[in-house]
């Protein structure tokens, strides 16, 4: 589904001396896969997560989707892509404040062209178990809850990829635990997803993962038999 | 659909921040109510001057007031000397006058059994109505003979009416002026209060002859009105008569003028200048207002952009397009600004009917300052809010979210 081939990105401090955060990576995914990026900070994950989500553009390299290269979309069908396709999870969670959490998963709704919002995003959240959470405030929920919510919104346009970026980063154990059983929940019925972690014990709930340091791949495992999800934490 | 979907959600968004959106309010609010008080009360004002210009000049009439000066009200000089002849003499001379009339006023005490009133008592030719355009609403004028008689007649005013006469009908009944006993044969159609707060309706009509003999006992008058043929050549009417009284005065160069004339075109000069001010500087006042407010709004939506970089960050890698971004806070600035002037224009309205009903001003009419009040408050959100939703539709996805 997915295939990056040599891509590299380099910044420019504001000193104008260059940065390299990624050197020539190729990746491939395929549907259905559950795939771990580790890496130590600095090491580019960050960098290859936002290029992955068409947040950015490689400074050399190809992305192919489905076939289709979208290397340089202009940025208007970047949007529509990320829209339509990707569904993203952030360390931070990024939900509006002051908004109930059936508000928060009608958001990429909004900015669709798709009917029966609220059905949607009801089930949605129906589908990370918080049905009866709907109309609470962020403030008023657990942040594994808030992780939920934002995972439903992730969900509510039934994207190919799910990119979870540190996903569990602001979550205890227990919480985080909660998450990626979420996600191997979802990866079960087919879903791809692509979590992005610094954590190997996260990352090894994962069907493969792939290691980056100072911005070149060093590793690609596919792990034998995936670790479970403790059942109590579930 | 989707833009009707995301301003329904930006109003949804500004509601949940009501401090923020009250402050940004703030600034349109004062400002429109500014402007709609200006101009509503502006309006009514106008109408009330131009009113009581037309009642006093018509279109084409020329007033001289005997007394040196330029302006009315303006010193009446010793010595006054203008008399009925003179504008006898003006009619006969001059070519282009309809008709005219001669005037002479005298406060004085009005009586009716046991109840007595302060009144301005009016002496005139029969022609007064023609020439200012008033005539009685009950009973009868005087004619002619009347004035070549000294009759004792009276049309008295409704404040008169009502002050001397209660409820009944004072046509046909008997009165007195200072201690000279009138009867009165009709009763003045209302004219309301003068710019200089007088009460036009406190006023008793007589013939000029019966005040001049009975009551005055003066052969000068206190003013004259003339009806013109050809407004537009009021200016020359003005030099031709200056000239004719001077001489009839025997004023040699250098004497100034004993009298002073007023023309309608020269009255309705004023007024435009009047009004330039009105309709001018004042708006200009509210204007800086809502300029301010503009301003005040911009910067706290640049400040709450800079709260929000996560925000538009999330909504850029859910899908949102730069256009998306800047709609929506190029609305959520619109429609404050816009519901603001709203509350402006209702704010303003109530204020100006306090101020027109402290001024005597009646028919406040909100529907010019409405329309003008919601336009000018939503072209100044509309340019509040480019600034803001420009930076923050420049935001780089990835850098916003991190």
């Amino acid at each position: 589904m997915i295939e990056l081939k040599q891509i590299s990105k380099t910044y420019k401090r504001p000193t104008g001396e260059p940065v390299v955060a990624l050197s020539d990576v190729s990746l491939h995914i395929d549907r259905g896969e559950f795939v771990a990026i580790v890496g130590a900070s600095g090491s580019g994950k960050s960098t290859l997560m936002n290029i992955l989500g068409l947040l950015d553009v490689p400074t050399s390299g190809q992305y192919l989707w489905d076939g289709a290269d979208v290397t340089s979309l202009d940025p208007n069908r970047q949007a529509e892509m990320r829209n339509k396709k990707i569904g993203f999870v952030f360390q931070a969670f990024h939900l509006l404040p002051r908004t109930t959490a059936l508000e928060n998963v009608e958001l990429p709704l909004l900015y669709s062209d798709r009917r029966s919002i609220k059905d949607l995003s009801r089930r949605a959240l129906d589908a990370v178990n918080l049905a009866d959470r709907i109309h609470h405030r962020p403030s008023e929920l657990s942040g594994g809850q808030q992780q939920r919510v934002a995972i439903a919104r992730a969900l509510v346009n039934e994207p190919d990829l799910l990119l979870a970026d540190e996903p569990t980063g602001n979550l205890d154990r227990t919480s985080a635990l909660e998450i990626i059983s979420v996600f191997q929940t979802l990866n079960g019925t087919g879903r791809t997803i692509v979590l992005i972690t610094h954590d190997r014990e996260i990352a090894s709930f994962a069907g493969r993962i792939v290691s980056l340091e100072r911005g070149y791949r060093v590793g690609d495992d596919t792990v034998v038999r995936t670790t479970r999800v403790p059942q109590e934490a579930q | 659909m989707k833009n009707t979907r995301l301003a329904r959600h930006s109003l949804r968004m500004m509601g949940r921040y009501k401090l923020r959106t009250s402050f940004m309010m703030l600034g349109s609010v004062i400002g429109i109510a500014a402007l709609t008080f200006v101009i509503s009360v502006g309006q009514a004002a106008q109408r009330k001057i131009l009113k009581t210009v037309g009642q006093m000049f018509g279109d084409s009439g020329i007033v001289i007031h005997d007394g040196g000066g330029e302006m009315m009200g303006g010193p009446h000089g010793p010595g006054t000397r203008l008399k009925i002849d003179d504008i006898a003499a003006l009619a006969k001379e001059l070519p282009g006058i309809e008709a005219w009339d001669p005037m002479q006023t005298i406060t004085t005490s009005v009586r009716h059994g046991d109840s007595t009133e302060n009144a301005l008592v009016r002496g005139e030719s029969e022609r007064w109505p023609q020439v200012w355009s008033r005539t009685a609403s009950r009973g009868d004028l005087f004619d002619e003979t009347a004035v070549m008689g000294s009759a004792r007649v009276a049309i008295i005013g409704e404040t008169v009416a009502k002050e001397l006469f209660g409820a009944d009908d004072p046509v046909g009944a008997d009165m007195q002026i200072g201690s000279v006993p009138f009867k009165v044969i009709g009763i003045l159609e209302p004219w309301g209060t003068d710019p200089h707060g007088m009460d036009r309706d406190n006023e008793v009509i007589v013939p000029i002859s019966t005040l001049m003999r009975r009551l005055t006992n003066v052969d000068t008058i206190s003013a004259a009105k003339l009806v013109v043929t050809d407004p537009a050549r009021s200016d020359e009417m003005k030099a031709e008569i200056r000239r004719i009284l001077r001489e009839r005065h025997g004023l040699t160069a250098g004497q100034p003028n004993d009298f002073s004339i007023i023309t309608a075109t020269e009255i309705r000069r004023m007024v435009g200048q009047v009004q330039r001010v009105l309709f001018l500087y004042l708006p200009l006042v509210a204007a800086i207002a809502l300029i301010v407010g503009g301003v005040v709004s911009a910067s706290l939506m640049l400040v709450s952009i800079n709260e929000r970089v996560a925000e538009i960050g999330l909504r850029r890698a859910i899908g949102a397009r730069r256009q998306d971004i800047r709609l929506q806070f190029l609305l959520e600035t619109t429609i404050t600004m816009l519901a603001g002037g709203l509350g402006g224009v209702a704010l303003g309205y109530v204020v100006a009917q306090i101020g027109a009903t402290r001024m005597h001003l009646d028919g406040v009419n909100p529907w010019t300052a409405a329309l003008l009040g919601v336009l000018a408050s939503s072209l100044v959100g509309v340019l509040a809010g480019i600034l803001p939703a420009l930076r923050a539709a420049r935001l780089h996805p990835a850098e916003a979210l991190r």
